[in-house]
């Protein structure tokens, strides 16, 4: 491959938007020519910088405002909702990964998980214990559950652990353990699987949010958040790999 | 399963909407208003939300309640005006020297990013802040996706500039 292609594929390869061969291309580049090693450094470095920029978050009057818009149209919008649900309950593909008991699918649990997602940003109760000791968050945990949750700290790969809390989803105490990246929170809803003791990744979007799920040692992980795809899986593989 | 309404599907997405409206009008009161203008157009419209990404759904609205405040204001001419430094994002964590180079590296990218021309600073803030895919963007920005990777590519050119990091000495770590 040529500087010349490096150049024109470096920002896709970047953004995870080129496929595996062109990806393996660019890196074994890379390696081997130092002025494209010097680039690529200057875009990451330009990235850490950029990601580091002010985010406006919308000012309380403004949420209040459109609040009270809302609930305004509120009797139309509910019928309106109820023929959008019906789409959404058409359109949700069926064969996804169950939860526990057969009979609960896995796209009811996958709206439970972005419902106490949200819950949990809204209402101001993202943590009962916050900390980014995995010492103090485990314990914590203690009695509350029946069942331990493996906590782990992901820092070193960029997803700090900032606290946990009781949740509930499926109809039963789950472990819901907050991960951040950036401005972005990742909620971990971890409970005991009932059949298969690992399954692989699977991935869906509900309403804008990124979900991931996957059982490992015989343990059920939702992962969800709306950072992009690509980055919610790399969160998922270093937990995965802890 | 429950109806989905529009506080639960479109409201968490009122911080982003704002934070990406803030960046294309470069000031809070405008921001407001385009998001408040927005939120109207998304109540009505809320019955056309088939898919489900209310995050990219939300930005292309905002991204239309902008363009045609700007085309009735006839003003798309692009200022400098800079902001009050109110916002920035000091980490306690750091000794008082750390957190003052911190700020002033904020304060530099944020003015580097203002610089730039709405069209680069869009796809920009979509792609790096909030993490969309050039797909997403392209629909968003209602431009196809080549276009959105020769943006990114100049406006990341751009930023390396202004922010010296093509210069052989690097000056921002």
């Amino acid at each position: 491959m040529s500087c010349e292609l490096v150049e024109r594929d470096l920002d896709a390869y970047l953004d995870r938007e080129l496929d595996a061969a062109a990806s393996t291309a660019v890196r074994e580049h890379v390696r081997t020519c130092a002025a494209c090693r010097r680039q690529f450094a200057r875009r990451e470095t330009l990235s850490r910088l950029v990601r580091g920029a002010p985010y406006y978050s919308a000012p309380d009057r403004l949420r209040a405002r459109v609040l009270a818009q809302s609930s305004q149209s509120h009797s139309v919008r509910r019928v309106l909702a109820w023929a959008a649900a019906a789409v959404l309950v058409l359109s949700v593909g069926a064969g996804m990964t169950l939860w526990r008991a057969a009979s609960m699918r896995g796209d009811v649990i996958a709206a439970e998980v972005v419902n106490s997602h949200v819950r949990s940003l809204m209402a101001n109760h993202l943590f009962d214990v916050q900390s980014t000791d995995l010492h103090t968050v485990k314990p914590w945990f203690l009695g509350k559950l029946d069942f331990s949750p493996p906590v782990v700290d992901l820092a070193t790969s960029g997803f700090p652990l900032v606290g946990g809390r009781l949740d509930y989803v499926g109809g039963r105490p789950v472990a819901a353990l907050v991960y951040q990246r950036q401005k972005h929170t990742i909620n971990v809803f971890v409970s005991p699987a009932g059949g298969d003791p690992s399954t692989d990744n699977v991935v869906s979007t509900v309403r804008g949010f990124n979900l991931l799920h996957w059982i490992h040692n015989g343990m059920s992980f939702w992962a969800v958040s709306d950072l992009n795809s690509a980055e919610l899986g790399e969160f998922a593989t270093a937990l995965q790999a802890s | 399963m429950r109806p989905r309404l529009f506080e639960e599907t479109v409201l968490p997405h009122l911080d982003a909407a704002f934070n990406y409206a803030r960046w294309l009008t470069r000031n809070d009161t405008d921001a407001e208003d385009v998001v408040q203008d927005a939120c109207v157009r998304a109540i009505r419209f809320f019955s056309s939300l088939r898919n489900d990404d209310a995050r990219a759904w939300l930005f292309t609205i905002v991204r239309n309640a902008w363009y045609s405040r700007v085309s009735r204001k006839a003003n798309v001419a692009e200022g400098t005006r800079l902001n009050d430094g109110q916002d920035e994002w000091p980490d306690n964590a750091l000794d008082p020297e750390e957190r003052l180079l911190q700020q002033h590296t904020i304060a530099l990218v944020r003015a580097a990013l203002e610089q730039l021309p709405v069209d680069f600073r869009e796809v920009i803030v979509l792609r790096e802040i909030e993490g969309l895919s050039y797909k997403e963007i392209a629909e968003v920005a209602g431009v196809p996706v080549g276009t959105v990777m020769s943006r990114l590519a100049r406006a990341r050119e751009r930023l390396q500039t202004i922010l010296k990091l093509n210069a052989p000495r690097e000056t921002l770590r």
